[in-house]
């Protein structure tokens, strides 16, 4: 999933400090896995925004709604019958979503409330964990199922570097070292093999250099 | 909730389990205090959950309580220390905002339960024994006063 975070109240606040009508939209998915931008959320935000504007003695109308998918133009259209009637959207969803708000609403003021930060696993409740950088080229099977780009602080493919203590990484002694992980799943799965080769670099084209990364399936097309 | 009745209005989120007759015993403190106090009864006090707090703030409470079992006395082994972990978030909302923290409270119940729950909010909001359920709550009901600092059969948190 892609996970987020919420921005700071102060932030957000000024960003939209100057209107009056609020429309908040959240999104069911991902951010609302990771507890930042689903339907409670939503209500957290519009429930302290509702206080700190009665606190300070203004008005303010906040109308709250979550789609099943923010990043998805057919879900967006419950968004567009009603987003002309308020001054402002404040939008729970990831950095796809209020861009494909923005694509469908040309004209509507949309303001982020959330800090998108990674691909992200739920690791146990309240945890989320980056495992995947989306480079275009996954390795994964070579590395047993562990991301080095990702895990690893120095994104090594031919590791490990020697400088992990008792399992855990050098640079960030809360992070689990990458390598030692691979090696031990390697083991465990009967593929130990596979530690002798010695992997190229990545293709990273891949991943940057020519702006957005675009996938075109011709068969799913209208 | 009016906003300019006297006193201190009140809501109070409680773990059923305190009291098997709550249903019965909240309806004393209603009855009695009117709009100015609100219960609201939960199967575990680990349901509470932020958006209880600050929609309890948001619809006119001044002060918001969440009473739980005491400690290491939770029926679903946990609840009660959930409980502490989503009051502590809840009030960074509301300091986020300029309210005081102490808007909302985690009160552990002490001594063994079963208790009242009728016994354990007078206790909580300093107010005397409860009258006769028979004795119909006569208009203008008393107002909830504030704390005096009494000893009371509970642990703050």
């Amino acid at each position: 999933m892609i996970s987020a975070e919420r921005k700071p109240f102060g932030e957000i606040k000024a960003s939209i400090r100057p209107h009056r009508k609020i429309l908040m939209v959240g999104c069911a998915t991902c951010v609302a896995e990771c507890a930042a931008g689903g339907e409670k959320e939503v209500g957290l935000l519009a429930s302290q925004l509702r206080l700190d504007a009665v606190k300070e003695g203004r008005e303010i109308e906040i109308k709250e709604m979550t789609l099943d998918r923010q990043c998805v133009y057919e879900f967006i259209d419950q968004v567009t019958p009603v987003a002309d009637q308020y001054d402002v959207i404040l939008s729970l969803g990831c950095g796809a979503g209020v861009q494909a708000m923005a694509e469908v609403l040309p004209k509507i003021h949309i303001v982020p409330a959330l800090n998108t930060t990674s691909i992200a696993e739920t690791r146990e409740a309240g945890v989320w964990l980056e495992d995947c950088r989306g480079c275009g080229d996954c390795k994964l099977d070579y590395f047993a199922d562990i991301c080095p780009v990702t895990r690893c602080a120095k994104g090594l493919f031919n590791g490990p570097c020697g400088g992990s203590k008792e399992g855990r990484c050098e640079a960030d002694p809360d992070a689990q070292c990458a390598w030692q992980l691979i090696i031990t799943r390697l083991e465990e799965t009967g593929r130990t093999a596979s530690m002798d080769e010695v992997y190229p670099p990545a293709n990273w084209a891949r991943k940057q250099g020519k702006g957005p990364r675009k996938i075109v399936r011709e068969d799913q097309r209208a | 909730m009016e906003a300019n009745q006297q006193g201190v209005r009140v809501a109070i989120f409680f773990c059923r389990q305190l009291d098997p007759d709550q249903d019965t015993h909240r309806r004393l403190l209603e009855k009695e205090l009117g709009p100015r106090i609100r219960f609201f009864p939960l199967p575990c006090s680990g349901r509470i959950d932020p958006l209880h707090f600050l929609k309890a703030l948001e619809t006119g409470s001044d002060k918001v309580y969440l009473i739980a079992c005491p400690e290491g006395a939770c029926r679903y082994g946990q609840g009660n220390v959930r409980a502490r972990k989503r009051l502590s978030y809840a009030r960074g909302l509301i300091e986020e905002i300029g309210f005081a923290p102490e808007s909302f409270e985690l009160i552990y119940a002490a001594g063994p339960l079963p208790v009242s729950i009728d016994t354990l909010s007078r206790q909580l909001l300093g107010l005397g024994p409860a009258r006769s359920p028979a004795v119909r709550q006569a208009p203008g009901s008393p107002a909830i006063p504030e704390k005096k600092g009494e000893t009371v059969a509970v642990k703050h948190e």
